[in-house]
């Protein structure tokens, strides 16, 4: 099958690893994800000042603002990531929270926060958003317990918390705390979702490598007093010594 | 002709009667019947060739499979995509070619100055004649039509090649913010124009 610019899929997948955007006006992607395009396209960053109207509206994470860059004009857009799989998701007055670096694209219509939960962002309204997972992607209702790495996101939900199993608790508290982090099954540690709303898991364990999580870190050490900072310091010496 | 055919979307199965293919260094998975594997040293270039290639960057290591048989090639679970080629030449990175049939004839072509920017090499191969290729992709390739009056922008890390009547150019998406780290992270595009089929990836190049 070979495509053009008339026979491309307009706003839907080409196969299962890329999809095809129409793009009228404007639409926030992230960085480096445009495989191809036809027609009259610009990519300007979205920290680059030139859209500033737009980010007012629906860009709400500076943490993230040079993750993202903003499309303009018209044309058919061929988003890819890494050949993982991508799915598009309609929301209608809803809210969906999302690994951040899986955020391949959305429309402003949308507006994009931080989520409290690092490294993820939440976007709410109305609109079409793009993400990618690592194989396809499962959605499981709650109550349900999910391992991190799995996590894509959640739906219309209150934020998730961290479930520890009891023998790592137990030794945690006990003087074999060493001795049991040695046998640890890698699964003792979990995020618990309770309410109404979805659960999005990919089926896969391969996190998808992203800049969130030290740039998360790194924004927050600006409300940290300065012993802190020291100790904060300390902490990092201890663990570059232990690697 | 060597008989190409995927055995499923990664692997593919060449069929040999006393025949030779040539394919990726290593790339062999299994195989049955009398077949020899060898280095191929010159890539059926002669030496010219060969000198050419690696003064160009644009390695390839090969090797060649001759007998009777099946082999089954396969390269770190990517999917496979047989071009065939008739009387045409493809352009095609050397980083994405898994097979090719004996009787193609290689070349190596300078690709222009995307090679400073791109890591790829400043030369591209060229397979000429009539028989069968095979590509590998990171994700099911697609293929996208190129004419004149529409005219295609692809990200160099996710291009694979191309083949008929098309003209490659390097397109540098630059602004002055550019320069000051704010870059968009799609500043420089390949512009092909002319008429043709492009083949890219959905990845963009480990």
């Amino acid at each position: 099958m070979i495509f053009n610019s008339q026979t491309l899929p307009a706003n839907d997948n080409v196969n299962s690893y890329a999809f095809c955007m129409d793009v009228r006006g404007e639409a926030f992607i992230q960085k480096g994800k445009m495989i191809a395009y036809y027609g009259a396209l610009r990519f300007e960053s979205v920290s680059a000042g030139a859209y500033d109207a737009l980010v007012r509206q629906s860009f709400n994470s500076p943490l993230y603002a040079n993750d993202f860059v903003v499309a303009t004009g018209q044309g058919k857009l061929i988003l890819g990531d890494r050949g993982n799989n991508i799915d598009s998701y309609d929301l209608e007055d809803g809210n969906l929270t999302v690994r951040s670096a899986n955020v391949l694209g959305f429309e402003p219509s949308l507006v994009c926060q931080e989520s409290t939960v690092p490294g993820y962002l939440t976007l709410l309204g109305t609109g079409k958003f793009l993400a990618s997972s690592n194989g396809p992607v499962h959605f499981i209702e709650p109550p349900v317990r999910v391992d991190e790495d799995a996590l894509l996101g959640w739906a219309d939900m209150p934020s998730p918390s961290y479930r520890y199993d009891y023998g790592y608790m137990r030794g945690m508290f006990g003087m074999a705390r060493s001795f049991v982090g040695g046998r640890s099954s890698g699964e003792e540690k979990q995020l618990d979702f309770t309410g109404q709303g979805a659960v999005l898991v990919q089926s896969s364990e391969m996190g998808l490598v992203g800049r969130s999580n030290l740039d998360d870190v790194i924004a927050r050490t600006s409300s940290l007093q300065q012993n802190e900072l020291h100790q904060l310091l300390s902490v990092i010496q201890q663990r570059l010594q232990n690697r | 002709m060597t008989a190409f055919r995927l055995e499923n979307k990664r692997l593919l199965e060449v069929t040999l009667q006393n025949e030779r293919v040539m394919a990726r260094a290593g790339s062999m998975v299994a195989y049955d019947g009398q077949i020899k594997f060898d280095k191929s040293i010159l890539g059926g270039e002669g030496l010219f060739g060969a000198l050419k290639r690696r003064a160009g960057g644009e390695g390839m290591p090969l090797m060649s499979s001759s007998g009777t048989g099946r082999v089954y090639l396969a390269e770190n679970a990517a999917e496979v995509v047989v071009i065939p080629l008739q009387q045409e030449r493809i352009f095609i990175e050397s980083s994405s070619l898994l097979a090719f049939d004996d009787g193609l004839r290689t070349n190596t072509v300078f690709a222009g100055l995307r090679g400073a920017t791109s890591g790829q090499g400043l030369f591209t191969t060229t397979l000429e004649g009539y028989g069968q290729v095979a590509a590998i992709s990171d994700g099911t390739a697609i293929q996208l039509e190129v004419s004149p009056h529409d005219p295609l922008f692809v990200d160099p890390d996710a291009f694979i090649g191309y083949k008929g009547d098309v003209r490659q150019e390097f397109v540098f998406d630059v602004n002055w913010k550019t320069f000051v780290g704010q870059s968009s992270g799609e500043s420089y595009q390949l512009k092909f124009t002319g008429q043709g089929v492009v083949y890219i990836q959905p990845s963009e190049r480990r």
